[in-house]
């Protein structure tokens, strides 16, 4: 049994970058062993199913390792819809009526005093940014570019505006120029490096209403432009998809080496196509060898809870699916991961608070105390998310909420006139220690992309700058950092 | 009453002429001008030039029916990746979105379990192979790639490629003859080839420069827009006979697709997209505010617009500008509850026929709960809605975004309630708004008399209600009023083919093909209106059958 390995060379990480990750106990790589390997290891390549010792160097996808190392930080976004009751300091005064702002805490700095819509969430320390705003310019063609549902919303996802090519207001077709956030990191060869959990990045929707049914609407993740990944919507798909392991864990091995032949196929065609086309499928043979490499773990999971029961129950559903979601982040199924609470411009009726129309709409009658009690109450859903984080001990002692670094955020900052000033960021979790908690960072007219790469610094990538077109920085905010 | 609307038609028409404020010219996703005034004379248009090759991936339903024409059904249930549609068309989403890994994930299990189920039973097993293999690669397995290769992947299959699946399912076998059957027609139904349909086209050698569809690439074009499915054994047939160059071929396979019952299937799959249907399933109405509300409703109301279709398109091949004005349709017991109205026959399933008659306030698809009730909000209606509906899907036109920062409150700081219309005023009372929403509002206001879910209402706000509106400039004083100028207007059927064009093609219409669109428009007409005329009109069409070459090699993705 050898050694595990360093990581392999040939990425090329900046000096001072490395010294920073070495300080982070999760350290650059510890490679674990392939249970394929053992086996073909233990009984002269003859492929058998039996119950498996857990080795330590093979624990590296399951956990905490013995030398008291974890398997690394946890990226994560929780997102919920339609920003935050509006107040004077968004633009949202009109003649007559001035709303108070319930949101940005009176000190800055650590300790802070939670503001009313905080308060839920303070439990848990969180960090939040305030003042931040999307700096993309906006293209004048096509028109509505700077709609706060579509601008905003992928400026917090992307650091990048929407692709102008080929969008289209009226039919709220639009698309992400750039991977959002939780693919961004998922494919970042310093985050998983060449040990990636059996599912690179997981995606979680809660509330299955929606402004519009096409697509675009429904997601808060992309790959690239046009390439989406939809969240799973229900308990008990997120389970089949997470836990739902074949016994004949053999099968699954020839499965996994059929996929050549699929692949073959994949590159045969390619030769007939056009530039746009060959990227769809390049994308579609990433897919493909990353099915293969799940098949080809051949390995049970560490845990497999009961089938939960489906519900429609905004509350049931996220408590079901977060404790599944916690288990996987236990067992190393995953690393990363997004949960939509409720999609952008949600037309979700908050009828259990009262509320008879959908979200949007409340929000553009104007019926700011009705937008006040159901964003509080979407920040105690949040709040509720964490508990389950921050109750799931590992076997190190630290908690699930420890490791994480979540990106709290909505698509724009107010949803009376789809304003993008002072956008909510809240920022989650201890990242492994990269994360201090409970800190208010203020800075008016500031570029929502500086908060998003103090996020990316946090989890130990070396990105010098993030944003485009506009939104570019290379300033974080150092008070957040651990 | 008759003089009036013969009156309103003429002055429709010559208000045509003239253009809208805010949304007269229709613009291309590449921000090209089109100059597609459907009383533009064809002549003034640019000649034709195909569009480019585009790489549809089979939608969820036609992957379903797919699988059931090549394996039988039943099928056990699997979960496929939501499709996507941009511009309203699944099409258009399966040619443009990339799948996920889950997508991917979900056609390998799904594969997986359809093929486990079929082998399992031993007379669709023989079915499917027409042979019993013995051994991994023997001869049976070999004709089965084939064979199977050949219906899966709607083309022969190259010696190299049939080598190639044979030799990959034997090493995975591991000398298990069933295994070597389960990998292999499992790997190829999740394989690229079988997933999308790659039709790029060969040079055309009766027209020097001019790139045509194959046959085989015709036939799966002609299948997944009449049937929605793959090509069955005679249109494969007539492909490998390279039948499907010829105009005589491609009418000949077109028209008898067109008269089987698969494409009344096919059919409805466009309507709905066009009419945008899929909307009424999250409709939601709280049965204390709408007493006649029910679980059942929103499917109640999506047959409706159905058999309305089938009845125009396939039972009576009528004037397809029906839907927009006849007073035919197609109610159960809950909908003739919802409209009012006493239809015997009807029950919780039995649809009857029912005409309205002239003094009833409703005629045409605009007036049915489906329309009315996704256009409008869980407490009150949305003239707004309404009337973007009818100008961006009835007219395709389109409406600009509202400006930045506008004050979109309409809400009465006085408290005392006032009407929709009233607040609605705001709307034309600032100048920013006023551009676009005197377009939109008129026509919606129409329909104020149908509440959220589409019940008839004498008085809103606790005053009488005022319907009165216009199109265009044109006053109408109801819902009914607008059904009859739209049966009338030449930009409902040319609107209706641009559609049908997007949704054959998987994609938007480049300006180059305004000259087709506006062609098959001019046929639609001459031939009364017939859709099914139209669907034949198109598929045997040169837009429908001709390519541009495929952007060649090393050019930048466009991204």
């Amino acid at each position: 049994m050898s050694a595990p390995k360093k990581p392999k060379g040939g990425r090329e990480v900046e000096k001072g970058v490395l010294e920073k990750a070495r300080s982070f106990p999760w350290g650059p790589g510890l490679k674990p062993l392939k249970r394929r390997t053992f086996l073909r290891g233990a009984v002269g390549g003859a492929a058998i199913g039996l119950a498996l010792p857990t080795l330590d160097a093979m624990l590296g996808p399951s956990g905490a390792h013995a030398d008291g190392t974890t398997a690394g930080p946890i990226f994560g976004v929780f997102f919920w819809a339609n920003g935050l009751p509006w107040h004077a300091g968004m633009g949202g005064e009109t003649a007559g009526v001035t709303y108070p702002d319930l949101w940005t805490p009176t000190a800055t700095g650590a300790g802070f005093a939670p503001s009313e819509l905080l308060m839920p969430l303070a439990r848990h320390r969180v960090s939040v940014v305030t003042g931040l705003e999307p700096k993309t310019e906006v293209p004048p063609n096509p028109p509505g570019q700077s709609d706060g549902h579509m601008r905003g919303f992928m400026v917090a996802m992307t650091g990048d505006r929407i692709r102008p090519e080929g969008f289209d207001h009226p039919s709220h077709t639009l698309t992400a120029l750039r991977p959002t956030l939780d693919q961004y990191v998922a494919r970042h060869a310093e985050f998983y490096g060449d040990q990636p959990s059996r599912f690179r990045s997981v995606q979680i929707g809660i509330s299955e209403a929606r402004f519009h049914d096409y697509g675009h609407w429904n997601a808060i993740s992309y790959n690239g432009p046009d390439s989406l990944n939809l969240p799973i919507l229900r308990p008990t798909q997120l389970h089949d998809q997470l836990f739902s392991v074949p016994d004949d864990l053999v099968a699954l091995g020839r499965r996994a080496r059929m996929m050549d032949a699929v692949m073959d196929d994949a590159r045969a065609l390619q030769t007939q196509l056009g530039a746009r086309d060959r990227a769809r499928l390049d994308e579609h043979l990433t897919h493909l060898s990353e099915i293969q490499r799940r098949l080809d773990l051949a390995a049970a999971t560490c845990e497999t809870p009961a089938r939960p029961v489906d519900s429609g129950d905004v509350t049931a559903k996220l408590d079901a699916m977060s404790e599944l979601l916690a288990i996987a982040l236990r067992c190393n199924l995953t690393r990363v991961f997004s949960l939509m609470l409720t999609s952008p411009a949600t037309t979700h009726v908050f009828s259990n608070l009262g509320v008879t129309d959908g979200l949007h709409k409340t929000c553009h009658d104007g019926l700011w105390d009705r937008v006040r009690v159901t964003q509080a109450h979407q920040m105690e859903l949040f709040a509720r998310f964490l508990d389950v984080l921050a109750g799931t001990t590992e076997p190190t002692g630290t908690t699930l909420l420890d490791r994480c670094a979540i990106w709290g955020t909505s698509e724009y900052s107010e949803g009376w006139k789809h304003g993008t000033s002072e956008m909510p960021v809240v920022i989650a979790g201890g990242a492994c220690g990269g994360l201090r908690t409970g800190v208010h960072a203020r800075e008016p007219r500031g570029n929502l992309c500086k908060a998003q790469l103090t996020l990316l610094r946090s989890i130990g990538l070396s990105e010098a700058s993030w944003g485009w077109n506009g939104g570019e920085t290379s300033d974080v905010f150092g008070e957040l950092l651990g | 009453m008759h003089a009036l609307r013969t009156l309103l038609r003429l002055s429709l028409l010559l208000t045509l002429a003239g253009s809208l404020a805010c949304s007269g010219s229709i613009d291309g996703p590449t921000g090209e001008p089109r100059d597609d005034d459907p009383l533009d004379p064809i002549d003034r248009l640019p000649e034709y030039a195909p569009g480019g090759p585009v790489l549809a991936r089979l939608t969820g339903d036609q992957y379903r029916n797919t699988l059931v024409d090549l394996l039988g059904s039943p099928l056990p249930a699997f979960e496929l990746e939501p499709d996507t549609a941009p511009y309203l068309f699944f099409h258009i989403g399966a040619a443009s979105t990339t799948l996920s890994e889950r997508g991917a994930q979900l056609y390998e299990e799904a594969a997986q379990k359809a093929v486990e189920a079929v082998l399992a039973d031993a007379a669709r097993r023989a079915s499917v192979l027409g042979c019993e293999p013995t051994a991994p690669g023997d001869a049976c397995l070999r004709s089965v790639v084939e064979s199977f290769g050949r219906r899966a992947f709607r083309r022969p299959l190259s010696e190299a490629e049939i080598s190639r699946w044979l030799d990959a399912s034997t090493e995975a076998a591991e000398g298990d003859a069933g295994r070597a059957t389960q990998l292999l027609l499992s790997a190829m139904l999740q394989a690229p080839s079988f997933l999308y349909r790659v039709e790029v086209g060969e040079a055309d050698p009766a027209n020097e420069g001019r790139r045509r569809y194959t046959s085989h690439e015709m036939a799966a074009r002609l299948s997944y827009l009449l049937w929605n499915t793959t090509p069955d054994a005679e249109l494969l047939a007539a492909a490998d006979r390279n039948e499907l160059v010829t105009d005589e071929g491609v009418f000949e396979h077109a028209a008898r697709l067109l008269d089987d019952a698969r494409a009344r299937r096919a059919t409805q799959q466009f309507f709905a997209q066009y009419l945008d249907l899929r909307r009424l399933d999250h409709v939601e109405r709280d049965v204390a505010r709408y007493p006649g509300w029910t679980e059942t409703m929103t499917r109640s109301m999506r047959s409706e617009i159905e058999l309305v279709v089938d009845d125009l398109v396939f039972r009576r091949d009528a004037d397809v500008r029906e839907l927009f004005g006849a007073p035919r349709t197609f109610v159960n017991a809950e909908l003739a509850a919802l409209y009012g109205i006493d239809a015997p026959g009807a029950s919780d399933v039995a649809f009857v026929p029912y005409e309205f008659d002239a003094s009833s306030p409703r005629a045409g698809v605009l007036t049915t709960g489906a329309f009315l009730a996704m256009n409008a909000h869980p407490t009150e209606t949305s003239p707004t809605l309404r009337g973007k509906f009818v100008r961006e899907r009835v007219l395709c036109q389109t409406v600009p975004p509202p400006p930045d920062n506008v004050n979109l409150d309409l809400s009465d700081p006085s408290g005392t309630p006032r009407t929709l219309r009233e607040r609605l005023e705001q709307h034309r009372r600032n100048p920013e708004c006023a551009a676009c929403h005197a377009d939109i509002d008129p026509p919606g206001m129409l329909f104020e008399h149908f509440d959220s879910v589409g019940v008839w209402r004498e008085e809103e706000a606790g005053g009488p209600v005022d319907s009165s509106g216009d199109l265009d400039g044109v006053p109408l004083d109801d819902a009914r009023d607008l059904a009859i100028v739209l049966a009338e207007d030449p930009r409902v059927p040319a609107c209706m083919v641009k559609q049908l064009f997007r949704h054959a093609s998987g994609r938007l219409e480049v300006a180059s093909e305004a000259r087709a669109l506006r062609a098959l428009t001019e046929h639609f007409e001459a031939s009364g209106y017939r859709f099914r005329e139209l669907l034949l009109t198109l598929a045997t069409s040169e837009a429908f059958r001709t390519v541009a070459p495929v952007e060649p090699v090393g050019a930048e993705v466009e991204e």
